[in-house]
């Protein structure tokens, strides 16, 4: 018999070693719902947003309040959003900790963090289309931050804002990117991704002769793990969005102003704290990019881990990559906090 | 992997599913409505269903809410429904006025149509306390003369103003005031102007802006009020006037201490001087719109308008009082008696006029020469006649009121 599509994407067994909670966490697959929850939930949410600047926030209060379940489309839609970019996280520092980015898996290890980053684009394009008052702040101080690079910085603004102030160009530029540009990118991606982790040879393992538990579970075991994982997500899911509704806020009246809230989305607090430190274009846009060419970095400039530690945690071989990436997440998660709690 | 981990699974699933359905279940059904005149649909009514209209000439289904008080009208949720009203639970606050009572010519519309009522409050005393504040920064030499400079707020007229009238007044800021007296007066002695919000220990009630006057507190009683009304009672005028003086020795206002239960006893203070009709009538059975809402000119004097007196009802010895006879339908007589049809007022009625040419709306001539009018708060009705070939000895020349009340005075 033929094999069936999904069968492409699982290996007929893998080692049960490898397929245990404690060590995948189950990040990966997770993710992969939580693109599949946005796509269904976004595509329900286009029949009803019009983007343009006069609509937008009252027809995301029509999804919210008025059509039947729109809230609770609107609800998953935000969560799912906010845990892809915890779960995409925790699966990279996964697969960091467990030094499982060595060749032949070090193209999809950048795969996978071009998928990160524009899972945070998406976030945030999707955050800007709410087009309220609790957006304006960002939208403002995120696309001056822009005009500050060097040579390219106004070009890129005018590109990105469709003019020389936020209004209804840009709107609609970040509603294409969002549905379409951002997404076409990452439905390619994530194919891509997921098919590498099979032609790489599926779970990183150790080499066969090296490997103490010989057992492995079958294709169907693996499915029923994932379906598990769906399920245990889909109650976090629903749970998350029937108690704690998706942020909005009152319509914009006038774009330019920074009234609102000045604060960033969650997942920019550690930058909206490092920009108080001074010069917009070093902390807003050098660090973060420096932070992202090391991570990029991580296997090509750090000892590689030997062949036989792979397929558990933090093996001995790859101490300094773990380091630096805890260094920058606990950096990050520090800032974050910061931000969340002035120090008056 | 047992099946068990997967039936456990399946149920919290099912769990979740159940009480995401149950809280949807428990959601308002989304009441509509869309106002003629905006054509907007707006779901304030999915709470605020038992509000009663505010007033006859603003009907629900003609207006709606949002035109007046903002808000988000497609939000179900209370706190961002509510997050961008205007003026909070006052649209009417001379900050947000023109917005919300002035937006599409309603209220702010032009002169010549009586249509720029709140071009008139904006500029009146008793939005810019004008006189009070130049009289005090002159007792405490802040200035040279009592010309009057400084307003609650900045206002320009500029329209030509009358002789009286002022052409701009700055904004008054007591933080930049020199003597301590002075700071002290603004913070204890601004908050019976239209701008302000009322005292808190205040015994009477009332909001900021037209609300100050047209939605009057019953029983003084404060808290929530949905009524514009034409028909205002003293008691609401009472609200600012008559409830207290002000201590210029202590910069403080000193509110009545009598405990007032008859309309007798309120209406003044115990030291005021009044004749019968001053009592029993409400204030504005008298004082015209433009004297309580401006007449589009700054003054900082009472006297530069309020001109109405004894003789604009009763005239003098040798004078009836005016008069005028109603011929269209758009008189400004016959659209006020609309707003508060306590007399049925009909075309070719005969009503009083005043110096000025503001119809007297409330009044109307009688067949045998007498006059009648009828109590604008209370509808109550009372006749009268003019001074005219009655015993009384007055000059017709003195109207003032210590004059009048010689005779004509109320003993309590």
């Amino acid at each position: 018999m033929r094999p069936n599509f999904f069968e492409h994407i699982h290996p007929p067994t893998i080692p049960t070693a490898q397929a245990r909670w404690r060590y995948t966490l189950g990040a990966g697959g997770t993710a992969v719902f939580l693109v599949l929850v946005l796509v269904v939930t976004g595509a329900l949410e286009m029949f009803y947003y019009i983007p343009t600047t006069g609509e937008a926030a009252l027809s995301v209060q029509t999804i919210s309040y008025l059509v039947p379940f729109g809230g609770l489309v609107r609800n998953l839609h935000f969560w799912s959003a906010q845990l892809l970019l915890i779960v995409s996280a925790v699966h990279l520092v996964r697969v960091v900790f467990t030094g499982a980015y060595i060749p032949p898996r070090r193209f999809n290890y950048l795969l996978g963090l071009g998928l990160f980053v524009l899972a945070i684009l998406l976030d945030f394009t999707g955050y800007v289309l709410r087009w309220d008052t609790g957006i304006q702040w960002a939208l403002v101080v995120g696309t001056n931050l822009v005009k500050t690079i060097p040579w390219i910085g106004e070009l890129l603004y005018r590109t990105l804002v469709g003019g020389t102030t936020p209004g209804s160009a840009t709107l609609v530029r970040f509603y294409t990117w969002h549905v379409f540009g951002l997404m076409l990118l990452a439905a390619i991606l994530t194919t891509w991704h997921v098919f590498r982790v099979r032609r790489d040879g599926g779970i990183a393992v150790p080499p066969p002769g090296e490997r103490g538990d010989r057992e492995r579970i079958s294709r169907s075991g693996l499915v029923r793990t994932e379906i598990l994982a769906m399920l245990f997500s889909g109650s976090a899911l629903l749970l998350l969005s029937a108690v704690s509704p998706a942020p909005i806020a009152p319509a914009i009246t006038e774009i330019t102003t920074l009234s609102g809230q000045a604060i960033a989305p969650w997942f920019f607090l550690w930058v909206q704290q490092m920009l108080k430190w001074g010069d917009p274009f070093t902390w807003g846009i050098l660090v973060p990019l420096i932070i992202l060419v090391v991570i990029a970095l991580v296997p090509y400039i750090f000892p590689r881990p030997a062949k036989q530690d792979l397929g558990s945690w933090f093996p001995k071989s790859n101490r300094l990559a773990q380091i630096v990436l805890a260094g920058i997440a606990l950096a990050i998660t520090v800032l974050t906090i910061m931000e969340l709690i002035p120090v008056s | 992997m047992s099946n068990r981990n997967l039936f456990f699974a399946a149920t919290i699933l099912l769990i979740s599913i159940s009480l995401t359905w149950w809280l949807q279940a428990r959601q308002a059904q989304p009441v509509g409505m869309t106002p003629t005149v905006t054509g907007q649909v707006e779901y304030c009514l999915t709470c605020h269903a038992d509000l009663e209209e505010i007033s006859a000439a603003h009907p629900l289904q003609t207006y709606g809410c949002v035109i007046c008080h903002g808000g988000e009208r497609l939000a179900l949720d209370a706190d961002l429904a509510h997050s961008s009203l205007r003026g909070g639970n006052n649209p009417s606050d001379l900050s947000v006025v023109e917005q919300s009572c002035g937006d599409g010519d309603c209220h702010n519309g032009a002169a010549s149509a009586e249509r720029d009522h709140i071009q008139r409050v904006m500029t009146s005393l008793q939005a810019t306390y004008a006189g009070a504040i130049a009289n005090v920064r002159y007792t405490f030499s802040a200035q040279p003369d009592l010309t009057p400079l400084f307003g609650t707020v900045e206002v320009s007229d500029n329209s030509l103003p009358s002789q009286t009238g002022i052409l701009h007044l700055d904004a008054f800021d007591p933080s930049a005031e020199n003597n301590p007296f002075l700071k002290t007066f603004g913070t204890n002695c601004l908050t019976c102007h239209l701008n302000s919000q009322p005292a808190e220990d205040s015994q009477g009630h009332r909001f900021s802006g037209c609300s100050a006057c047209h939605s009057p507190a019953e029983n003084n009683q404060s808290g929530f009020i949905h009524t514009l009304t034409t028909a205002i009672p003293y008691s609401q005028c009472s609200a600012c006037h008559n409830r207290g003086n002000y201590d210029l020795r202590t910069m403080t206002f000193v509110e009545r201490t009598d405990q007032p239960v008859t309309r007798l006893e309120s209406y003044y203070q115990p030291i005021g001087q009044f004749t019968q009709c001053e009592y029993t009538l409400d204030c504005v059975d008298c004082h015209t719109r433009s004297e309580a809402m401006g007449d589009g000119d700054i003054h900082a004097n009472q006297k530069d308008f309020e001109y109405v007196q004894c003789q604009t009802c009763h005239g003098t010895p040798s004078e009836l009082p005016l008069t005028k006879t109603l011929t269209g339908l758009d008189d400004l007589a016959i659209r006020l008696v609309l707003l508060n049809p306590v007399v049925d007022l009909k075309l070719g009625d005969t009503i009083l006029v005043t110096e000025q040419g503001e119809p007297l709306w409330n009044t109307r001539i009688l067949a045998d020469g007498t006059y009648e009018m009828i109590g604008k708060a209370t509808r109550q009705q009372f006749s009268f006649k003019p001074v005219m070939g009655s015993a009384c000895t007055q000059s017709g020349q003195d109207q003032s009121s210590a004059y009048c009340h010689e005779c004509h005075v109320v003993e309590r």
